[in-house]
């Protein structure tokens, strides 16, 4: 009978004696949303973004910034952010972060150092994304109020992984893909830039996103390429988009393509699969690349018969010769410019044949610019949209 | 009998599934990725395959006398001093290793999720259940294991579904890059994790209702837990890649935070912990009731839950003093203690064998 009593007892202080050791409520906690990291002198001079809850909360917003950014600059990244407790009421807690923005200079110097905190802290997950401030500091992306999305980190988040899956140039990369990247021998990182329109001063004010057209914006741009964990340069577009193919992390985008008879189509791309092969012939690395594509025509700008299953396949092979197009000037200018090999092909080349990637990891940067890259593409026109020949044929002038 | 309870061949098998699987699922995949790199898998199926060996010696040893635990056999073979001497060390062995998970709990729930609690209360509380199942005996924990089982089996499905999507095949490329030296390195580290730590089952086989079947069941058992564990390994190579793995120090518990299904099921890496703790717990309980059961038949008691309490006393300080800090701890598991679980699962079978066959010449004549 005593066991039994004592058993209800016990059983009912378990719901009393919840939690843990040194647990946190809530409200005790500045979630940080985004974290940016720029150089001050020999130091780090992190920022944070942190959401203010009452702002956020639909009914008892004060009208007041929905965000709040600290700083701090410390020896480490995590001294900084232990020293923003001297203006933060809460100790800063980093589980949500959404994005984390590395300064132009840092990166310039180089960002292995930044990073392993993050890779570290039992708080960290690494399910946030990584971009480069172009032309910027970090500081500067962080300042800047968003509309649409109250929050900038969570629109920068959204925004990135948008873009990638529908136009293509830009790249989402988490914090444990870029330390592979960092670490492997035969592949050198490459991140997302983020560039600021207009002056971060005027776009930390909370009116600033009360215009339809907001003066100030943050506006993803094209990649930037590393040797190592320095920052060399940037791709264009175009070649950003060749590096997407290449690295098949496309998902859609649009191509334009020249019409046969003069005047421009565009193929919305749906579906695409690219395989890299690496071999060695002849004591020399080769790479094939085999890209599949599947597409509709989804604009039409001149006069081409689409009830024609030949003008279909013209348009097919117009649009191969594109996409080639775009992977070559990818591969060229990356092979003269930087001089690294930011597509992984020293990685195929070590998966697909060992032994001859340990003589060749030496100088693989030799071999990656003089490499030989064969492209091959194959596009499947499925749909040409809701109307046949386009109505451009029918307008008489 | 100092155990009057009896469990079935079943209960038995995934006791020492679950024993297998123990604190390998969350350690096991880093310190095989770091040695046999792309090839893990591999080295995965050969140490296990390994494993499946000793388990015949196990077996084997065990049929020799049947009805008796292995520190009351030590002392028929090798003579009352020298069996004695064998059994004291093979209890230092069991205590080390309760000790040594223990000490693992700890460590991870330092490092993941409970940073600033002392590590004391964390052992004080695992080690409460620890003793509170000793006390009730072998037959209740067979039965926790039997309950458990399921929800066990069930989660390790799910998992792999919910990863199958993150899965990238060139991971495991090339295949057998650099020979065969590393996949052998591979497999001590991978059999030493798992079964080569089995014979501390020798003290419970004398309680299982059919001992003519034993083998069947015990490699029943061994082999779940094996496919298991290479299917792990298999699974965070494929989707963290070897760096990811290799550097990671709970690469399951990374896996476990991959998973993202339609962004609305993700953050479940809690699960993979709990399934953590439920291998471990049994794999502590064996080590440490082997230890208690085996104390109380060298010291010729006629109780052995007496000694529970105060034993869990003597192993938390051992938790404590055992490392200073966790790079000394992995330093010495990867490096030391293949070789100490192969002298207790390899050598000392081995020659407890070969002195009985002897005998038996020396007798004949």
């Amino acid at each position: 009978m005593v066991r039994k009593r004592l058993m209800i007892v016990l059983f009912c202080i378990q719901f009393i004696v919840t939690g843990c050791w040194n647990r946190r409520e809530l409200n005790d906690l500045a979630i940080a949303v985004g974290m940016g990291i720029d150089k001050q002198g020999e130091q780090f001079k992190v920022s944070v973004q942190v959401v203010v809850p009452a702002e956020i909360a639909a009914k008892k917003s004060r009208g007041a910034s929905p965000v709040i950014l600290y700083s701090g600059v410390g020896d480490s990244v995590f001294e900084a952010i232990r020293k923003m407790t001297t203006e933060s009421p809460r100790k800063i807690y980093i589980s949500h972060l959404r994005i984390l923005v590395l300064g132009e200079a840092l990166a310039r110097e180089g960002i292995a150092k930044s990073l392993d905190f993050l890779a570290r802290d039992n708080e960290a997950r690494s399910d946030f994304y990584i971009a480069v401030s172009k032309e910027s500091k970090a500081e500067d992306i962080l300042k800047v109020l968003t509309a649409l999305d109250d929050i900038p980190a969570n629109m920068l988040f959204t925004a990135l992984e948008t873009s990638q899956k529908a136009w293509a140039p830009t790249l989402s990369v988490t914090l444990d893909e870029l330390i592979a990247d960092l670490t492997s021998e035969g592949k050198n990182p490459v991140l997302a830039g983020i560039t600021v329109h207009g002056n971060p001063e005027e776009g930390s004010a909370n009116n600033s996103v009360q215009k339809v057209d907001t003066p100030v914006r943050l506006q993803y741009t094209t990649l930037a390429v590393f040797r190592k964990d320095k920052l060399i340069g940037w791709l264009n577009e175009k070649e950003s988009k060749g590096y997407n193919y290449i690295r098949d992390k496309v998902k859609s985008t649009a191509a334009v393509i020249p019409c046969p008879s003069g005047g421009k189509a565009t193929l919305e791309i749906i579906r695409t699969k690219t395989k890299v092969k690496g071999r060695i012939i002849q004591g020399k690395p080769r790479i094939d690349i085999n890209l599949r594509s599947e597409v509709n025509v989804d604009e039409v700008g001149c006069q081409i018969d689409l009830t024609k299953t030949k003008t279909i396949s013209q348009l097919e092979s117009l649009g191969e010769e594109t996409m080639k197009k775009l992977i070559h000037e990818a591969v060229h200018t990356v092979q003269q410019k930087y001089k690294v090999d930011i597509f992984g092909f020293g990685e195929v080349i070590r998966r697909s044949n060992p032994k001859a990637w340990k003589k060749m990891k030496q100088d693989w940067d030799q071999y990656f610019t003089n490499l030989d890259v064969n492209v091959k593409a194959d596009t499947s026109i499925r749909q040409i949209g809701t109307v046949g020949n386009s109505f451009l044929e029918r307008i008489k002038e | 009998m100092l155990e009057n309870g009896k469990i079935s061949l079943r209960q038995f098998a995934i006791l020492v599934t679950l024993f297998t699987v123990g604190d390998a699922i969350l350690v096991l995949p880093s310190v095989m990725a770091s040695q046999a790199k792309e090839d893990a898998w591999i080295a995965a199926i050969v140490g296990e395959g390994f494993g499946l060996l000793v388990i015949f010696l196990f077996t084997a040893v065990a049929r020799l006398n049947p009805g008796m635990t292995l520190v009351e056999y030590n002392k028929k073979i090798l003579g009352t001093t020298l069996g004695t001497l064998l059994s004291l060390l093979f209890l230092v062995y069991f205590l080390t290793c309760a000790a040594a998970n223990i000490r693992e709990i700890g460590d991870f729930m330092a490092t993941q999720s409970m940073p600033e609690t002392p590590n004391q209360a964390i052992y004080i509380m695992f080690l409460f259940v620890v003793v509170m199942g000793i006390r009730r005996g072998l037959e209740v924990i067979a039965r926790a294991g039997e309950m458990f089982f399921p929800g066990f089996i069930l989660f390790v499905i799910l998992f792999i579904l919910f990863l199958l999507p993150q899965i990238h095949p060139e991971n495991i490329q090339p295949v057998l890059a650099e020979g065969m030296k590393p996949i052998l390195k591979g497999a001590m580290a991978s059999s030493t994790y798992s079964s080569v730590q089995l014979v501390a089952f020798l003290m419970i086989i004398p309680y299982v209702n059919q001992p003519k079947h034993i083998l069947k069941s015990f490699m029943s058992g061994t082999f779940l837990g094996s496919i298991f564990l290479i299917l792990l390994i298999l699974l965070t190579i494929l989707v963290l890649g070897v760096d990811g793995t290799a550097n990671n120090t709970y690469p399951s518990y990374a896996l476990a935070k991959k998973i993202n299904i339609g962004k609305f099921l993700e953050r479940i890496e809690a699960i993979l912990a709990l399934m953590w703790f439920v291998t471990i717990f049994f794999k502590i309980t064996i080590f440490f009731y082997s230890f208690i059961l085996g104390l109380s038949q060298l010291l010729n008691l006629k109780e052995y839950k007496v000694l529970a309490l105060p034993s869990a006393m003597l192993l938390m300080v051992f938790t404590i003093v055992l490392a200073p800090n966790t790079t000394f701890y992995h330093n010495v598991i990867t490096w030391y203690w293949p070789f100490f679980d192969g002298t207790f699962n390899v050598l000392f079978p081995l020659l407890l064998l070969s002195v009985y066959g002897l005998r038996k010449m020396v007798f004949k004549q």
